[in-house]
C-alpha cells in the first residue's frame, strides 16, 4: 500500500505542476496589458507601474511561475489585487460553501441513484427498469445550468417555496439549509442518472457471476445476495465514478453558484477571471486541482481497501 | 445535571422539525418582518477597498455615502442634476471663483471614540486625496484652509466651475477621520477605521454587506433600520431575485427594461438614475480610406440610428446628439447631420470613392454586435462594404493608443462608449489635441476646441458655459468623425413601496431611500 500511495502522490504533484504551468501560460497569453485589464482603461501610469511591479509582471514568466510555486509550498498564494487580502483567507471563506454544495449534491445523487440502479438490475426488463432507464438518460442529458434556471423559475419565482439567491443568514442553519436545496438539486440531478446507469450495468454483470449463483443455491435471501455480495463488488467502479464526479461537480457548481448567487470557490474564480484578478485565479485553480486529485486518490485507496485483488496487484 | 438521550426516533423528529422550519416558505420571512424596516438590495461584487483614495468605485462609493461624511450631494431638479449641502454641513458656498467656504454641523461623532467631525478632517482627507489614485479629481484644489474647529475654506488653484458637482458630491469627496486613518496606517481596505454616518457597515465576503442604524448618529434618521446588500454579480440573476421578492430594488439591463416597460411586474416602479454614458461610432480621420471628409460625412448620413435604438437596444436608450449626456449643461436636442441615404450616396459620388471596404471594430457584446450589423447593412446601401471585427476588451481598449502598438494606424471604424460625470467638462477632455493617440482615436485637432475646453473649466456663468459645450460638439460634428448613437440609462426596478435615490452615475444612496 505504501509504494502505491507514494507513486500516486508523486503523480499528483506532477499533475499539479502541469496544471499550474498551463494556467500560467494561458494567463500570459491573454491579449492586452494585464495591468490595464485589471485596473481599468483610465488607470494612471503610476498605478499601472505600481501594479506591474507588485505583481512582478515585468519579470520573465518562468521566474513568476517558480516564485508563485515557492510561495504556494509555504501556504502563501499571494494577495488579492484590489483588497490586498491574502488569497488563502479569501479561499478559506468560500471553500466551505463549495464543499457543502458538492457533498450535498453528490450525497443525494448517491442516495437515490445507487438504489435505483440496484432495483433496475434486480428486475431487468421490468417497468421499473425501463422507467429508470428513460429518466436516467434524461437526467444525464439535461445540463445542470438548465436545471438550475428551471428550478429557480419554478420553486423560487413561481411557487416561492425556496429562496432564489445567496447561502442563507450566517448562523441560521435552517435558512442555510433551505438555500442549499435548489443548487444541490440542480448539480446532483445528472449524477442520479449516471450512478443509476453505472450501478445497473455493474450489478447485471456481477449478478451473472458463478459465486452469486452459488450464494443463491445455498439458500441466502435475495436481499442478502444483492446487498451483501453483489453490490459490494458492483459498487467498485461506481466509487471511481463518484471520485471523478466530485471533481466534475466543482465545474458544475460554478453555474449553480452564479445562478443562485451563492458564494463558493467556482464563482470566486469566475469573478476573478472577469476582473483579471490573477492571484485569485491562480490560487483558486490550485485549490480546485488539489481537491480533485485528493478525491480521486481517496477513491482509489478506498477501492484498494475494498477489493483485495487491487491490493494484491500493487 | 440532566442528560438528554438522543434516540433514533428523537433525532428523526428533530431533523424533520428543522427541515420544516427551513422549507416553510413564510417562516424566515415572518422572522425577518419582526426585525424592523429592512431594505434588501443588490451588490454587484464585494467591496474590496473602502478607502476613497484607492477604491475601485461603484458600490464602494455607495458604502462611503452611508458611513462617511460628504460636504455636498446630488439633487435631481426635473430632468437635470444639481447639488445641495449635506446634513454634515450648515453652510457650503462659493465666496468667489476660487474659494468655497464650509461650516460643519456640530456634534457629529466618529465611531471608536475618535471625537467629533472637525474641519481638520476635511483638510486631511482632501490633502491625502491629492496624492491618491483618484488625485485627478483634486487637480483644481490648492489647499483646504482650516479657519475654526468646524469651519474652513476650499481654495482652488484656478476657477473650476464643476468642482462641487464632480468632486465633492462624488465618491472622492468622502471625508475620513484623521486620527483613525492614521492609526490604521494611513490606508484602509475592507473596514472603515471610523464611521460618521447614518449606518454602520459590516460585510461577509461573497455574501452580503449589512448596514445597520448607527446608534451614535445624530443627523437625520435614515428611512430603513437595516439595509442588507446581497452579493449578486450577474444582472440577470439580480432581476430573478427581484422577481422572487428577495430584493427590493435592482438595476435592469436593456432587455429587461424593455420587458418591464411592456409588462410591469406587480407593485413595481422604475427609476432612471441618469444617462451618463455616450456611445458613438468613430472614424479615424488620418486613415487613407477616411481622409476625405466627404466619405466620413456620407457615413454620418448613411447610418440609421433610430433603427439601432430599436433593434439593438429595444428602444430603451435615448438618442445621442453628442458627448454631453441628457440632463447636463450643453446637452443638445439635435445635431449637425441627419439620416439621409440619398445625401450619403451623393457625397460618396462627389468623393469619387468606389468599392470602399472598411473594418468596424467593436466589443463582442450582444448589443454592440447588433449595432455593428445594422451599421453594416446601412453602409452596404451606399456601396461601402463593412467587415465587423468583434474584440475582447483587452485589445479593444488599447487599439487606438500609440504606446500600445501599431493597431492605431489600421483603425478605420469602431463603436465606442464612454461613461462620464454630471458635468460636461469631463466628456470633452478626451478629445483635445493632447489626447490624439491616447483617447482621441479619431485623431483630429482643433485650436478652437482646445481653447473652449480651457474656457469651460473656468467659466462660472451657466449660460456661457452651456454655449461653450454646445459649440464644442458642433466642432466635433463638423469633423465628420462621429456618428452619435445613444445614451444608455442606469435604470432601477423597485417596489412601489420605496422611494429610490441614486446618483446620476447610478450609485444608490440607501440612507436617502424612503418607505412610501
Amino acid at each position: 500500500m505504501i509504494p502505491y500511495l507514494t507513486k500516486r502522490l508523486g503523480l499528483a504533484a506532477i499533475v499539479v505542476m502541469a496544471v499550474l504551468l498551463l494556467l500560467f501560460s494561458m494567463l500570459h497569453m491573454i491579449p492586452g496589458n494585464p495591468a490595464i485589464l485589471a485596473l481599468g482603461t483610465r488607470a494612471t501610469p503610476e498605478a499601472i507601474a505600481e501594479y506591474t511591479a507588485r505583481m512582478r509582471l515585468n519579470e520573465p514568466v518562468v521566474t513568476q511561475f517558480f516564485h508563485f510555486l515557492g510561495n504556494a509550498v509555504q501556504g502563501d498564494l499571494g494577495q488579492d489585487v484590489f483588497s490586498n487580502r491574502p488569497v488563502t483567507a479569501i479561499i478559506a471563506e468560500r471553500i466551505g460553501f463549495s464543499l457543502a454544495l458538492i457533498c450535498t449534491g453528490m450525497g443525494w445523487a448517491v442516495l437515490l441513484g445507487v438504489p435505483l440502479g440496484c432495483l433496475a438490475a434486480v428486475r431487468p426488463g421490468s417497468w421499473l427498469d425501463r422507467v429508470t432507464g428513460i429518466f436516467s438518460v434524461g437526467m444525464i442529458a439535461i445540463p445542470s445550468f438548465l436545471v438550475s434556471i428551471w428550478a429557480l423559475l419554478l420553486f423560487s419565482l413561481e411557487l416561492r417555496w425556496l429562496p432564489a439567491i445567496g447561502a442563507g443568514e450566517p448562523g441560521d442553519f435552517a435558512d442555510q439549509l433551505s438555500h442549499l436545496v435548489l443548487p444541490a438539486f440542480a448539480i446532483g440531478l445528472g449524477w442520479v442518472g449516471y450512478l443509476a446507469r453505472m450501478v445497473r450495468a455493474s450489478m447485471l454483470e456481477v449478478l451473472g457471476e458463478p459465486y452469486i449463483r452459488s450464494a443463491r443455491a445455498f439458500g441466502l435471501t435475495p436481499r442478502r445476495v444483492v446487498l451483501g455480495y453483489a453490490l459490494r463488488v458492483a459498487i467498485l467502479p461506481t466509487i471511481t465514478l463518484i471520485g471523478m464526479g466530485f471533481g466534475g461537480l466543482i465545474s458544475s457548481a460554478v453555474f449553480a453558484e452564479i445562478i443562485f448567487s451563492r458564494p463558493g470557490v467556482g464563482k470566486m474564480i469566475f469573478d476573478a477571471v472577469s476582473d483579471r484578478n490573477f492571484p485569485i485565479v491562480q490560487g483558486g485553480v490550485l485549490v480546485a486541482t488539489c481537491f480533485y486529485i485528493l478525491v480521486v486518490l481517496i477513491s482509489d485507496l478506498l477501492i484498494a481497501w475494498l477489493d483485495p485483488r487491487v491490493r494484491s496487484s500493487l | 445535571m440532566t442528560l438528554t438521550n438522543t434516540t433514533r426516533r428523537t433525532f428523526l423528529t428533530s431533523a424533520a422539525a428543522l427541515g420544516a422550519a427551513g422549507f416553510f416558505p413564510g417562516g424566515v420571512g415572518m422572522l425577518r418582518a419582526q426585525e424592523g424596516r429592512v431594505l434588501n438590495l443588490r451588490l454587484d461584487g464585494d467591496n474590496s477597498i473602502l478607502d476613497p483614495g484607492y477604491m475601485v468605485g461603484g458600490t464602494e462609493i455607495e458604502a462611503q455615502k452611508q458611513c462617511l461624511p460628504f460636504l455636498a450631494e446630488y439633487v435631481r431638479d426635473g430632468d437635470t442634476f444639481s447639488w445641495q449641502p449635506t446634513a454634515y454641513v450648515t453652510r457650503l458656498e462659493y465666496v468667489d471663483d476660487t474659494h468655497i467656504e464650509f461650516e460643519l454641523a456640530p456634534g457629529l461623532v466618529w465611531s471608536g471614540g475618535h471625537g467629533t467631525l472637525k474641519a481638520s478632517d476635511v483638510a486631511y482627507s482632501y490633502a491625502r486625496m491629492k496624492d491618491s489614485e483618484w488625485s485627478g479629481y483634486f487637480d483644481a484644489l490648492e489647499t483646504v484652509e482650516v479657519t475654526g474647529e468646524l469651519t474652513g475654506t476650499l481654495v482652488l488653484n484656478k476657477p473650476f466651475a464643476p468642482f462641487i458637482m464632480v468632486t465633492l458630491c462624488h465618491g472622492p469627496g468622502a471625508i475620513v477621520c484623521e486620527a483613525a486613518t492614521e492609526a490604521a496606517g494611513g490606508r484602509f481596505t475592507t473596514e472603515f477605521p471610523a464611521i460618521c454616518g447614518p449606518y454602520t457597515y459590516s460585510a461577509t465576503p461573497g455574501q452580503r454587506a449589512v448596514f445597520e442604524k448607527n446608534p451614535e448618529w445624530t443627523g437625520p434618521a435614515p428611512g430603513f433600520d437595516r439595509v442588507v446588500c446581497h452579493v449578486i454579480t450577474e444582472v440577470q440573476a439580480a432581476e430573478l431575485a427581484y422577481e422572487a421578492g428577495e430584493i427590493d430594488c435592482t438595476e435592469l439591463g436593456p432587455d429587461s427594461l424593455a420587458r418591464y416597460s411592456k409588462e410591469m411586474p406587480e407593485n413595481t416602479a422604475i427609476t432612471t438614475a441618469g444617462q451618463l454614458q455616450y456611445m458613438w461610432m468613430g472614424m479615424n480621420t488620418q486613415h487613407p480610406k477616411l481622409q476625405d471628409i466627404k466619405v466620413r460625412q456620407a457615413i454620418q448620413h448613411a447610418v440609421d440610428v433610430d433603427s439601432i435604438l430599436a433593434g439593438a437596444f429595444a428602444g430603451t436608450s435615448a438618442k445621442s446628439h453628442g458627448i454631453v449626456c441628457p440632463g447636463l449643461l450643453g446637452a443638445r436636442s439635435d445635431h449637425g447631420y441627419t439620416y439621409d441615404p440619398a445625401k450619403a450616396r451623393e457625397l460618396m459620388a462627389e468623393s469619387g470613392v468606389t468599392g470602399l471596404e472598411l473594418t468596424l471594430r467593436t466589443l463582442n457584446w450582444q448589443e454592440r454586435l447588433l449595432t455593428a450589423q445594422i451599421i453594416q447593412a446601412n453602409l452596404a446601401a451606399i456601396g461601402i462594404t463593412v467587415n465587423i471585427l468583434p474584440m475582447e476588451s483587452g485589445p479593444f481598449w488599447e487599439m487606438g493608443m500609440e504606446e500600445a502598438g501599431d493597431t492605431w494606424q489600421d483603425l478605420e471604424l469602431w463603436i465606442m462608449r464612454f461613461a462620464t460625470v454630471p458635468d460636461p467638462y469631463e466628456a470633452t477632455q478626451w478629445f483635445i489635441s493632447g489626447q490624439v493617440g491616447i483617447w482621441n482615436w479619431e485623431r483630429w485637432t482643433d485650436e478652437e476646441f482646445d481653447s473652449l475646453y480651457d474656457e469651460g473649466l473656468s467659466e462660472t456663468d451657466t449660460a456661457a458655459r452651456e454655449a461653450i459645450y454646445v459649440r464644442m460638439q458642433e466642432i466635433m460634428d463638423a469633423t465628420g468623425a462621429y456618428v452619435w448613437i445613444n445614451h444608455e440609462p442606469e435604470t432601477y426596478a423597485h417596489k412601489t413601496s420605496i422611494e429610490v435615490v441614486a446618483a446620476p452615475s447610478g450609485e444608490l444612496n440607501y440612507h436617502r431611500f424612503k418607505p412610501v
